[in-house]
């Protein structure tokens, strides 16, 4: 296998869906419409990703990253480009991808609800034909990064949705996967088990050298897990860099806070790029004494939101 | 296909269900209400013709055979049309498309071990209770064991049955309807409702060409030793229509499904 775990070419998806009429004269209407549009959810998407790496997907909602994931795992087959999934075209060699890929999406569970974990997981162990030497190794690995003893007899239906979202990507990863897909993994969950299955993600990713495509909301799982993130509005691919070179998107912003003498805080968002911070306080200086400075770096999640809302495009 | 991975759903599906082993009481007792039903129904069309034999088959023989339909039913009934649906809807379905193997090999399998369960449960009491009442009547031989071959055709061919409906439901996105179609038709001309010797002739004649014969009537013919089916000459072409039938339906079924899941799109997410 070559060095990418993924590769997509110019890859769109049209979906063609009926014009829908109001009231109940449009419902009749529409029984026998053939009054189809054709909606573009993914446009000329271009993405490259290497082995071992873990990227962050992001984009609004409806922006296309469902689209994208169910083409990468084979379920659509796109209207035209190529994806390549560990070499392999994913809608032609269906059953083959799905052996070398791992999904959890945060809203979905696919463990037996009635019966205990362990049986989950020895049922996945027969389905992904593991030999029982590496599913021990990988059941001990597990052991290691977390604490899976109080969870492993319990039925599936009586875990917290923190314990199950746990067991669902430990099951994804049960048979050593080339690429694990997480869908909003961390949705709904608390603060300490979403610390707990970052560093879960992580260390396993380390151990394996697992591809991990993550989808999420929550720019707490971006910061702790990504170096890399692409992210997609309007079907379109409009970044795809280090999370570093984010903040310098457009323009390096950080914000300013003065505490002058009459105790009053002023704040300014200054982008460095274009002023230089030192004159900006050596201006306000002369006017009035400065009791106190905080310099503060503009947060992941305040430069997503600029992008989504599309002031930097 | 590796057994490993089919029996391992088989393995799953027998402790799920024993999981629900009060649905499984339920259902039990409801059958019971229904045989109730059904004893004084006959009873009553027995009574009014005035006749001890009605199409050849006498009171006995007409309760042995619906008591043993309605077991058998209830150990045939599958619920892929429902649970489809609702994976669709829930968006569910998307998890079972990304297991490593068919789809229809998976859901096939998965549903295995309820039929196991339920043979086990429902079917053989059922069995043994009406062999002990008519004390005899049913001759015990090597037809159990083609029987069961039978049963499983039956099994078949119902989840083909099953599945062409439910991939229609990937279209109209609504099941309600469709399944309840579904449900009166095959009730109605596998012969699990009123035994096909009451049909009159040229439907009778359709029926027997029908795929729906061949999940109910057929097993319980060979059971009951009917038709000449304690001979090899009585038996072949029984066998012949299940396994025409599992062909014609499982070639249509893959073909449907294989088309029809490029156009799905998986709500939600």
């Amino acid at each position: 296998m070559g060095n990418e775990a993924l590769v997509m070419n110019n890859v769109c998806k049209d979906f063609k869906v009926l014009n829908r009429h109001e009231g109940l004269k449009g419902s009749i209407r529409d029984l026998f419409s053939r009054d189809y549009k054709t909606v573009s959810a993914v446009k000329d998407v271009s993405l490259t990703v290497g082995r071992g790496e873990i990227i962050g997907y992001l984009g609004p909602n409806g922006a296309g990253k469902s689209t994208t994931i169910k083409m990468m795992t084979g379920v659509l087959e796109p209207t035209s480009g190529e994806i390549l999934v560990n070499g392999k075209v994913p809608y032609k060699n269906r059953t083959e991808n799905c052996e070398n890929i791992g999904v959890v999406f945060g809203q979905r569970s696919q463990l037996w609800w009635s019966l205990p974990l362990v049986e989950s997981f020895k049922l996945l162990r027969d389905l992904y034909m593991v030999p029982q030497k590496e599913y021990e190794q990988m059941i001990d690995l597990y052991r290691s990064l977390v604490d899976i003893e109080p969870i492993l007899n319990k039925p599936v239906r009586q875990m917290s949705l923190g314990q199950r979202t746990l067991s669902d990507i430990l099951a994804a990863f049960l048979h050593n996967p080339a690429i694990v897909f997480l869908d909003e993994p961390t949705i709904g969950l608390d603060v300490s088990m979403k610390d707990k299955i970052r560093s879960l993600i992580k260390g396993l990713n380390k151990e394996k050298n697992t591809t991990v495509i993550l989808t999420t909301h929550d720019m707490g799982d971006v910061d702790a897990l990504c170096r890399r993130i692409v992210i997609i509005d309007h079907g379109q691919k409009i970044y795809d860099n280090d999370i570093e070179h984010l903040k310098n998107y457009f323009g390096s912003y950080r914000t300013l806070q003065l505490r002058l003498a009459d105790d009053t805080w002023e704040e300014m968002l200054i982008d460095e790029s274009e002023t230089d911070i030192m004159e900006v306080i050596m201006t306000k200086q002369k006017e009035k004494k400065i009791k106190d400075i905080r310099l503060q770096e503009i947060s992941t999640e305040e430069v997503i939101k600029k992008i989504y809302e599309g002031e930097a495009v | 296909m590796n057994p490993r991975k089919l029996l391992a759903l088989t393995r799953a599906g027998i402790m799920e269900s024993l999981h629900y082993r009060l649905g499984t009481a339920v259902t039990l007792f409801a059958n019971l209400i229904y045989l109730v039903l059904v004893y004084f129904l006959w009873k009553a069309i027995y009574a009014s013709s005035g006749v001890d034999t009605v199409n050849g088959m006498t009171f006995t023989d007409t309760m042995i055979y619906l008591i043993l339909a309605t077991s058998l039913f209830n150990f045939l009934e599958m619920f892929v049309v429902w649970d489809m649906s609702r994976s669709i809807q829930s968006g569910k379905i998307i998890l079972d498309l990304l297991k490593p193997m068919k789809f229809r090999t998976y859901t096939f399998w998965s549903y295995s071990g309820s039929h196991v369960v339920l043979f086990v449960l429902t079917f053989i009491p059922t069995f043994i209770v009406v062999m002990i009442v008519t004390n005899g009547a049913i001759q015990l031989g090597l037809n159990l064991l083609w029987f069961v071959l039978a049963t499983v055709f039956a099994l078949i061919i119902n989840f083909n049955i099953e599945m062409l409906v439910a991939t229609l439901c990937l279209y109209t996105e609504s099941t309600w309807g469709i399944n309840i179609v579904k449900e009166t038709i095959v009730l109605l001309l596998s012969g699990a409702s009123i035994p096909l010797a009451f049909f009159p002739d040229w439907l009778r004649t359709v029926v027997d060409y029908l795929p729906f014969r061949a999940v109910y009537d057929i097993p319980l013919t060979i059971l009951l030793q009917k038709n000449g089916t304690d001979t090899w000459q009585g038996l072949l072409p029984m066998f012949g229509l299940q396994i025409i039938w599992i062909a014609v339906l499982s070639v249509a079924g893959i073909l449907f499904w294989n088309h029809s899941v490029r156009k799905i799109t998986v709500n939600g997410g």
